[in-house]
């Protein structure tokens, strides 16, 4: 098991967000969390890197819990890929930059291993290296988020979590995002990913996990969840998502 | 017969220059980290760092450089010569001025930045140091080169303590010569000259280190 939450539980003031989330993910899996904006997704994902520190309940990193006081959080976080609905790409810094300075930093690795990983690690994004002197604002959204990707991926997590990594792109844009996911999906890099993309659950996911009123209300093989569900809630979600994006694949 | 003192009150520059550069200097040193505290720091902190602003800010510059100088220095036991004592206070009072202009700049680079770090596993002191700052630093150029222009011309009040810059020898000027208007005409556009100079070597660096492609939202 990579990643196991327990009873998770967060409430903002009289708000209760998440009300006993409890779920695992297994080394090489791709699951999928769903749902209406609301339901506690992103404050989900927030809770497992401890962004966001939950009221109550467990999360495990492999055998770790990163809940425990006693643990260093900045160090498990290393190993916690996490990818954002804006990017969050260091402005200031150039694409190999960006991925290089977690390497260099947080890591303490020599410049040159750094740099070499980093290319490495671009090249697999498809950012090839007319681009990797480039600033973000000089980037293309889908550029963005491919080397966000990439910065996660060079600290070599054992899990990487995406909040909505397409949702701030143009249309044009999300295709090239999500087959690099699906290509990290197929070499069985661990992903948990939040996504309105049912094409891209369908196609590579392993679950889906169907989050409504913080609660994970329904979940299971995607195709199941989607075309056969046992709830009205999910059943509605899912005709509204396939009648608003389609379905892609 | 006015001409002849022209070199007297160029060396005056020297000394605006010194209460400038020791005055900025300073409140850089002051301003950076009251305004990291009045962003991260808790809110004890904050209460106390919005107090020294507000003292700062709240007095005028001629009551605080004799409150410093007669008052506060010898009561601490260190008489402090006029241009020291007026860089000490130039600098606390632009340190004031200067966390604001830094906090603005720190709040307007954007919480992603920091989140986005920390999820990387940076601690918040290297986050700060080594993703916020530099982009920080970059936004507060324009408003920094602002505090430099109101600095320039606030130097000249230090005349009050007998500094030797550039408004006291056109004093002694006129005095010795018995004409007032040249000698100030003079003065005038020697400031002016100074504010127009600094500020186009502030707009050079605000260019050369802008970031490529970039508009900050402010």
């Amino acid at each position: 098991m990579v990643l196991r939450a327990e009873d998770i539980h967060k409430s903002y003031g009289e708000t209760a967000v998440l009300k006993g989330i409890s779920f695992e993910v297994g080394r090489g899996e791709t699951k999928v969390i769903c749902g209406p904006s609301g339901a506690g997704k992103s404050t989900l994902l927030r809770c497992l890197n401890l962004l966001t520190r939950p009221d109550r309940g467990c999360v495990w990193l492999e055998d770790v819990e990163l809940t425990s006081p006693s643990v260093n959080i900045n160090e498990m976080r290393q190993k916690i890929g996490f990818v954002f609905q804006e990017f969050n790409l260091f402005n200031h810094l150039t694409a190999l930059d960006n991925v290089m300075i977690g390497l260099t930093r947080v890591k303490k690795m020599p410049k040159n291993e750094a740099k070499r990983i980093a290319e490495e690690k671009l090249l697999t994004v498809h950012i090839t290296e007319d681009l990797w002197n480039k600033y973000p604002a000089q980037l293309s959204g889908g550029q963005k988020q491919r080397v966000a990707i990439a910065r996660a991926l060079a600290m070599d997590p054992v899990i990487i979590l995406y909040d909505e990594p397409t949702s701030a792109l143009d249309p044009h844009l999300i295709g090239e995002v999500l087959e690099v996911m699906k290509e990290l999906a197929r070499k069985k890099i661990t992903g948990l990913v939040v996504t309105h993309e049912i094409g891209f659950a369908l196609s590579v996911a392993d679950e889906i996990m169907f989050m409504y009123d913080g609660r994970i209300l329904e979940r299971g093989p995607p195709k199941e969840v989607v075309f056969n569900p046992k709830y009205e809630e999910t059943a509605r979600f899912f005709k509204r998502i396939s009648e608003l994006y389609g379905v892609r694949r | 017969m006015f001409w002849a003192y022209v070199p007297y009150m160029l060396r005056g520059v020297v000394w605006t220059f010194a209460l400038v550069g020791g005055g900025l200097g300073l409140g850089f040193f002051i301003g950076l980290p009251i305004a990291i505290g009045q962003v991260y720091g808790s809110r004890v902190v904050k209460s106390l760092l919005d107090i020294y602003v507000w003292f700062f800010r709240g007095v005028p510059l001629l009551v605080l450089l004799f409150l410093f100088y007669w008052g506060v220095f010898p009561a601490l036991g260190h008489k402090l010569p006029s241009l020291e004592a007026s860089i000490i206070v130039l600098g606390l009072r632009s340190g004031a001025y200067q966390s604001q202009i830094f906090r603005g700049a720190i709040e307007s680079v954007g919480e992603g930045q920091m989140i986005a770090a920390r999820s990387l596993g940076m601690s918040r002191v290297s986050a700060i140091i080594h993703i916020i700052l530099p982009q920080a630093l970059r936004i507060a150029i324009p408003g920094w080169t602002n505090e430099y222009a109101i600095m320039l011309k606030d130097s000249a009040i230090c005349f009050a303590l007998g500094v030797l810059e550039i408004l006291q020898r056109t004093r002694y000027v006129v005095i010795a010569t018995g004409e007032a208007l040249l000698p100030y005409v003079t003065a005038g556009f020697l400031f002016i000259f100074l504010t127009y100079g600094g500020t186009k070597v502030f707009n050079i660096i605000y260019e050369k280190t802008r970031i490529p492609g970039l508009v900050w939202r402010m």
